[in-house]
């Protein structure tokens, strides 16, 4: 604007010299002829800014007014803000966990591929299967990786970490992967002689070796090799395990050169110009080529993050983001009603300016402006709630639960927008209505001096209690998921198991074959292990066993054929164990029929459990039958009580028969009963340690913690509902306790005139209570029939409870009473105490 | 230099009228309409430039900066398609005002 004005000046004066003045008089006549340079600029301002201007003079305006009630702002920004803020945080998992795509090259064209039928399959294929695949057709990319687990020693400790043997251009396959220090392997990094690469991940870099950037290209102890390190790889990469730390460089292919019997799982890339179903048709005739035990199966293939998830996430995150949503709704109904509230008292200020030339479209414009500053601070203050909240459960959240998904859990674009998003709809949705019904003006009654009526206009009344009734609806509907949530947890908490778990610790330990490398040498230790801990003080009895409940059991899927005649062959999932003869007393595992081990049977016999008997000798005496599976024939000795796996996937629960523990091989479980007391963890550790330097004791702990370990995610499903239900409840309440008591001060001269007129304290108290029970009601009603038909929907993460349970009904109608009572309680006391001699003398 | 008042449809009429023969900065403006109209009429900077500014926020005009000769930075106005139908319509509605005009004051001189 200044470059512009001084150009006319100058423009002028040097016209007015060419005129023949002299040139200061020129300028002063220019300067004079542009009527000030100040008033100039001034004008053009006026022009250009005025919208610019009028709607920084309401947001003025709208600070002012907040400051000036500042309880009132803060509640609301305080709502908007931990609306937001749980949004955000929601939406930040469901993202990394659903909702983000594997973060490789293409992960569309990305599969795990196995081979197996409609009842599941082995994971993994025989290495010819590998290599017939690769040469084959059907696929851009095919490499195989095995997770397991190492012992990395550093500075003499040993710690144990996932490791995964890969072949070398899995990292290529995958695409995308870029190592944060030093490369990637080499192809030819398989070959003898340079066949000791390995990545570490930087969690094991950071945490082992304190991010020391020399480890790459230094050698460090695993398994009790020297593996050299050529690179670290970021955090974040986690494959083919959720917990994968360290990847070695194997050749697959190579004729029995790394551990015997080890095979591969195998990722594959699609070639983009072959139809899926024939890649898959070629790769299925390759396989069965290959290996003939292939004959019966075909190749199916997994997208690579079904394969971390748990398929628990994909059926409680959805609805764990829809109870958020409803939360969201709740605070944002609260917030509309306070301001509406707000609003009605402010009437007279509403009215005055109207009169003083207000349009309407301009009281809406600052009414709404209030709204959207309070939605700012909102915004703000979810942001850090939000960022609260995902650092809270990157801290304290199991890596079990944590690392369930490739991509990383932290607040990046994707959330800011759903923060901003749901600011903005949260700042419509609560204050657009107060703007619009807030600044209706009744002239004629608002400007008389004193309110003589009930000034708070119908509609406005209408809507507060609609959204009131709302809040309820939405408050109950959740509270009856989070009851059925819990009380899923408890009762899987408390399902009956079949055998006595409490105070018994186990033991997992492996026996590495360099220092045991004889059979009999491994069963002297065993026999040695258990003496010591048997002497332990409170030790009741120990048992060897391979295999454990609740999940470190072998499992077996086929066809289980009887010698029963007529009865034909089951298709079924099975869990075998293998176990010592005090395995039964151990855990209090009644044998029904039969008998139990000696130490004297062949593998062959077997005690079997009483779903396997009912399978395969419907309504026949078991003992002294058998049974063949893959051409193995099976005698039955013993029958033993049911197992069970109480869990959300029913599948999870399977048959189980044991078979005589052989004797201890390179891994074992020992179970120890404790009389009274256990004895301490790390003296048990200690002990087997002290009389075997060579086992490693890989975990020691309660059998317990491990069934309770398993009930993480229904455990964080329930708490997360319940958090829900208990901030939609807070609101909900809130809510209704700020209606009442605006109601009452609303209505102070109604209750004077009655209290006038003869009513007695309680008539009014019931006037108050009853206003606040019927919208309770009102609201429980809805929500009730919206729980029910919402329910289908948390039907698969419910564990024996069903929508009718009349525990969980009569809960949700206590508690949702008793805050309805609460919450009225002190406005109808208010309502109570009006005094009508106090009341007119105010007037 | 007569001074003569004009209501402010007329200052706008005679910017687009003016901006219609070619872009041309505000200096360059008010010179033209003072020689076109044979110094009968004289716009004052002082609202010269608000309503040039005014008229380029209704987005009539547009405007650029331009490095002209020996490195003076001067604003140069155009007129945009929605100035052109301004300037048609406000042209009409003047020739038929000042059409009534002369026909009231032919009407008093007879």
């Amino acid at each position: 604007m200044d470059d512009e004005l001084r150009f006319h000046v100058e423009m002028e004066t040097r016209s007015n010299i060419e005129r023949g003045v002299l040139p200061v008089e020129a300028h002063r006549l220019a300067i004079r002829d542009l009527g000030g340079f100040d008033q100039t600029k001034e004008a053009i301002r006026n022009v250009r800014a005025t919208w610019v201007d009028s709607v920084w003079q309401d947001v003025r305006y709208a600070v002012r007014t907040l400051l000036r009630r500042r309880s009132v702002a803060v509640a609301a920004a305080g709502m908007l803000a931990l609306g937001i803020g749980i949004t955000t945080a929601m939406f930040t998992v469901v993202d990394a966990l659903l909702l983000r795509p594997v973060p490789f090259r293409e992960p569309d064209q990305l599969a795990f591929v196995y081979m197996g039928d409609e009842h599941g399959g082995h994971g993994a294929v025989a290495p010819a299967v590998l290599r017939a695949w690769r040469e084959s057709a059907g696929f851009a990319g095919v490499e195989a990786a095995v997770p397991d687990t190492s012992l990395i020693e550093v500075d003499g400790t040993v710690v144990t970490q996932a490791i995964a043997r890969v072949t070398p251009g899995l990292f290529d396959l995958l695409g995308g992967v870029r190592p944060i220090r030093g490369r990637l392997f080499d192809v030819s990094e398989v070959r003898a002689g340079v066949d000791d690469r390995v990545l570490l991940s930087e969690d094991v870099w950071r945490g082992l070796y304190q991010a020391d950037p020399a480890i790459v290209g230094r050698s460090i102890s695993i398994d009790g090799e020297r593996l050299l390190v050529v690179g670290i790889l970021p955090a974040d990469f986690r494959f083919p395990s959720w917990n994968t730390v360290i990847w070695r460089a194997v050749d697959f292919e190579a004729p029995a050169r790394s551990r015997p019997n080890v095979r591969p799982i195998v990722c594959v890339r699609f070639a983009p110009n072959v139809p899926r179903a024939d890649a898959l048709r070629i790769a299925t005739d390759a396989a069965r080529a290959a290996d003939n035990t292939n004959a019966e199966l075909r190749t199916i293939a997994r997208p690579l993050a079904g394969v971390v998830l748990d398929p628990y996430y994909r059926r409680a995150m959805p609805l764990l983001a829809g109870g958020v949503v409803l939360v969201f709704l709740v605070l944002c109904a609260n917030v509309s009603s306070l301001l509406l509230a707000r609003m009605t008292t402010r009437q007279r200020e509403f009215s005055m300016r109207s009169a003083l030339g207000a349009s309407r479209r301009r009281l809406i414009r600052q009414a709404f402006v209030e709204s959207s500053v309070l939605g700012v601070l909102g915004v703000i203050g979810g942001l850090g709630i939000g960022w609260a909240l995902v650092a809270f459960s990157r801290a304290f959240l199991p890596d079990t639960i944590l690392l369930r998904t490739l991509n990383p859990l932290n607040i990046d674009l994707r959330a800011l927008a759903v923060t901003s998003v749901s600011g903005s709809v949260a700042t419509l949705a609560a204050g657009l209505l107060p703007a619009w019904l807030g600044t209706s003006v009744n002239m004629e009654q608002s400007l008389r001096v004193t309110d003589r009526g009930a000034t708070e206009t119908r509609t406005a009344r209408a809507v507060m209690r609609t959204l009131l009734v709302g809040e309820i609806a939405l408050a109950c509907t959740l509270l009856v998921g989070a009851t059925l949530l819990v009380r899923s947890f408890i009762n899987l908490a408390h399902a009956e198991r079949g055998l006595d778990a409490d105070g018994v610790l186990m033991a997992t330990m492996s026996l590495p074959a360099s220092a045991f490398p004889y059979q009999s040498s491994r069963t002297t230790a065993a026999r040695s292990i258990e003496e010591q801990i048997g002497g332990l003080a409170g030790v009741e009895r120990v048992a060897w066993s391979y295999g454990l409940p609740p999940h470190a059991g072998a499992v077996s899927f086929g066809k289980w054929e009887s010698d029963a005649p007529g009865t034909p062959a089951v298709d079924m999932i099975v869990d075998h164990y293998s176990v010592g003869p005090d395995f039964f007393g151990l855990f209090g595992v009644p044998l029904l029929r039969g008998r139990t081990f000696q130490w004297s049977d062949p593998r062959t016999e077997v005690v079997v459990g009483e779903r396997l008997a009912r399978a395969l000798w419907p309504g026949l005496d078991p003992i002294g039958r058998s049974f063949s599976f893959q051409e193995q024939r099976f005698h039955v000795i013993g029958l033993a009580r049911e197992i069970h796996f109480p869990s959300l996937d029913a599948a999870l629960d399977r048959p189980q028969f044991y078979e005589p523990f052989g004797g201890v091989g390179n891994y074992a479980m020992m179970s120890v009963r404790c009389g009274g007391s256990c004895p301490n963890v790390a003296l048990i550790r200690q002990r087997i340690v002290a009389t075997y330097p060579a086992i490693h004791v890989e975990d020691v702990r309660a059998l317990a913690d491990v069934y309770f370990e398993q009930l993480a995610q229904p455990r964080a499903a329930a708490a997360l509902g319940f958090a829900f239900a208990g901030i939609a409840m807070l609101a909900a309440a809130g809510g209704l306790f700020s209606l009442l008591s605006f109601a009452v001060s609303r209505r102070r001269r109604e209750f004077g005139i009655r209290t006038a007129l003869g009513a007695s304290p309680v008539q009014i108290r019931q006037v108050v209570l009853r206003d606040g029970l019927v919208a309770a009601l009102s609201g429980v009603a809805i929500g009730a029939v919206a729980a029910v038909l919402l329910t289908r929907t948390l039907a698969s993460l419910e564990y024996r409870v069903a929508i009718t349970d009349p525990v969980s009904w009569a809960l949700v109608f206590g508690v949702l009473g008793s805050t309805t009572i609460a919450a009225s309680w002190r406005p109808a006391r208010q309502a109570m105490r009006v005094d009508p001699v106090t009341l007119l003398r105010e007037e | 230099m007569p001074k003569t008042d004009y209501l402010q449809g007329a200052l706008d009429l005679l910017i687009l009228k003016t901006l219609a023969l070619g872009p041309n900065h505000g200096w360059g403006i008010q010179q033209r309409i003072r020689q076109v109209s044979r110094e009968t009429l004289s716009v004052s900077q002082g609202s010269l430039y608000p309503a040039l500014h005014r008229l380029e926020a209704a987005g009539v005009l547009a405007s650029e900066m331009t490095s002209s000769d020996n490195n003076r930075r001067a604003r140069v106005y155009r007129l945009t398609a929605a100035g052109r139908r301004r300037l048609e319509a406000e042209a009409a509605d003047w020739r038929q005002f000042s059409l009534a005009i002369r026909r009231l004051l032919q009407a008093e001189g007879s």
